[in-house]
């Protein structure tokens, strides 16, 4: 049967997921930021938001993580496997979009060998998504295929279709578990039934033509473009760490004289440190190398390698970027010289 | 489930001091039975690590035909060499792998192979080259140049006298002008000049080339003049990698990603990459 969550229930949905033993991830408002966090009481959940400022990336893939621990008595070496990583999490509240981040980072996980700390911590979460009510101009979810009310990577989810009230859909059987062990939380749908309900969708405007990008992205890796659109980029990065499917990292090892850590820790094409050899040499030693590095990873190597777009659309990295690069204008452009070039030299 | 991130822990058994800044370990499995059960080909590479420092990149340079260790080479250069180069007989480091692609050896069974190497970068063609000597019938004449800065410079000094003195090895060394010293008996000229004098004819032949991009860049010209066909020319890249298994995101040119399609390419291959070396 269709059911509803009413807002009023959300206390009684925060208490249920901590009796059953979940840590819950919620939109949480951190002075002027909107930010994924761990919530206790549904007092602490925010709503009012377009987009929050991290991605869901951190609860997969965190920013710094421990990969291996070891001890060192004289020259002798031992090593202890991190456990209890992957906690048993609900996250509540994420946007389709970075839900749908989720099933394309796990081609890169899963691919050839398994990363376990990715894998094991997406076995233990289920997304309960909430479609998107509101959009701003950096949102471009349905350029890439996706929309406001996408239900790719969500467990649940959950459309306003008022005020107060969401309409409930559970996606995969992990999210119609949930949905199930939580009972009374969710309310049948009412006589006649959810089609009736005003589901409240934003509508998010189609800024290029996907399709157009790669053919183009084939034919120039060598291009003005490139060049010209990245002069005011200063490498900083900020685009790769709020970005749901940027994944490269680094690994380091962390330590006293006898004991450490080696951790994984977020890194990112646009820093000139990621390619450099000990020799000096720089394969990408320009920033508009780096820059063209992650639009290429997103839309032409990702796609030939895994069949799937690196980007959801989100908006996050242009709402970031100190210089004001905007990734979906670099997009129109190209898909607009796949149509009449202008620029070709 | 297995933690990829995981290394085997590597006992260093002997080392050996190669040129200035460049040194020879020797490793043993700690785990015997992780020894007994590891394999690689020739052409695979792997990350060393000293805790506490970090991990760092570089072929295993001992052939898979010597079965009871493992060979590394490598030069102090960065944060993990020179950790590695603090180290001792005895201490024990990390070691992930073996990863990439390999030399394709049993392709060129009953071929003559001509190797070219520069510098440091005759730790990964030892390998492969050890690999066919022990192998010796499989192949027909075996040419081997190499040059370096100065004969100081020169890695594997003991193993250079070995196949000069082999009757089955046409071994050319050579030094950069200026890097000679009174009793050199080698040739002085730049690796690329030196092959186009003594490289033997590419008519079946397999021309296996590593060093530094501008020695690879006007040697592949030579052979190319040579006659040799680029897809009879391998070559094995290096790049900045974290993880070595296709996820870490930074060793790719254009598509090709160094660690799982490489590090051994064609010449063919290289020259359909995006000039991103």
């Amino acid at each position: 049967m269709e059911k509803t969550l009413k807002k009023e229930k959300f206390n009684s949905l925060i208490t249920g997921l901590k009796d059953q033993g979940y840590k819950t991830i919620a939109p949480k408002k951190d002075s002027n930021l909107v930010m994924l966090d761990e919530v206790q009481s549904a007092d602490e959940i925010h709503l009012d938001h377009v987009q929050t400022n991290n991605s869901i990336k951190e609860f997969f893939l965190p920013k710094t993580e421990k990969i291996l621990s070891y001890r060192i008595e004289k020259n002798k070496v031992s090593m202890e496997e991190p456990e209890g990583f992957a906690v048993k999490t609900v996250v509540f509240g994420s946007r389709p979009c970075d839900a749908a981040s989720l099933p394309i980072m796990d081609k890169v996980f899963n691919w050839d060998c398994t990363d376990k700390f990715w894998v094991q911590r997406r076995e233990a979460t289920t997304i309960v998504t909430i479609a998107c009510d509101k959009c701003d101009n950096y949102c471009f979810c349905t350029s890439v295929g996706l929309a406001p009310d996408s239900k790719e990577g969500s467990d649940v989810l959950l459309t306003k279709v008022s005020d107060d009230e969401y309409l409930v859909e559970t996606v995969t059987e992990k999210g119609e578990k949930l949905v199930e062990s939580l009972g009374t939380v969710f309310t049948p749908a009412d006589n006649p039934g959810t089609e009736t309900l005003n589901r409240q969708v934003a509508t998010v405007e189609n800024k290029f033509e996907i399709e157009k990008v790669k053919p183009w992205l084939d034919e120039n890796f060598v291009h003005k473009v490139w060049a010209e659109f990245s002069t005011k980029c200063i490498g900083c990065g900020a685009c790769t760490f709020v970005c749901p499917t940027c994944h490269c990292f680094d690994i380091v090892d962390e330590c006293t004289m006898s004991k450490g850590d080696r951790v994984k820790n977020w890194d990112g094409c646009q820093f000139k440190m990621f390619t450099l050899h000990t020799s000096g040499h720089n394969p990408r030693s320009t920033q508009d190398q780096r820059w063209r590095q992650r639009i290429m990873h997103k839309f032409k190597y990702y796609v030939e390698k895994f069949d799937s777009i690196l980007c959801v659309g989100c908006g996050r990295c242009s709402r970031v970027c100190p210089a004001d690069m905007n990734i979906s204008e670099m997009l129109e452009i190209i898909a607009t010289e796949e149509s009449q070039p202008v620029n070709k030299e | 489930m297995e933690n990829i991130y995981k290394p085997y822990l590597m006992n260093i058994s002997d080392m050996i001091d190669e040129a200035p800044g460049v040194r020879t370990f020797r490793l043993n499995f700690l785990n015997e039975d992780e020894g007994k059960n590891f394999q690689f080909q020739a052409g695979q590479f792997a990350l060393y690590s000293v805790f506490g420092y970090g991990e760092s990149t570089f072929c295993i340079a001992s052939s898979p035909t010597r079965k009871d260790y493992i060979e590394c080479t490598f030069r102090q250069a960065g944060r993990v060499t020179n950790a590695l180069s603090e180290l001792n007989v005895g201490d024990t480091i990390g070691f992930r792998g073996p990863y990439g692609n390999v030399f394709p050896i049993e392709e060129w069974e009953g071929k003559n192979l001509v190797f070219v190497a520069g510098g440091i970068a005759l730790p990964p063609l030892r390998c492969v080259i050890w690999n066919c000597l022990d192998l010796r019938d499989k192949y027909k004449n075996i040419t081997i140049v190499y040059g370096a800065k100065t004969v100081a410079d020169l890695v594997y000094k003991h193993e250079l006298k070995e196949w000069n003195a082999r009757d089955d090895v046409n071994l050319v060394t050579t030094v950069d002008p200026g890097g000679e010293t009174p009793d050199w008996s080698g040739k002085v000229g730049f690796v690329p000049t030196v092959v186009e004098q003594t490289a033997p004819s590419s008519e079946d032949t397999i021309a296996i080339v590593c060093g530094p991009p501008i020695m690879i860049k006007f040697t592949l010209p030579v052979l190319e003049k040579l006659g040799f066909k680029q897809e009879k020319v391998y070559t094995t890249l290096e790049s900045r990698m974290k993880c070595g298994l296709g996820k870490c995101g930074r060793c790719n040119i254009g598509c090709t990603y160094v660690c799982k399609d490489g590090p051994v390419f064609t010449a063919e291959e290289i020259s359909k990459m995006p000039d991103e070396f």
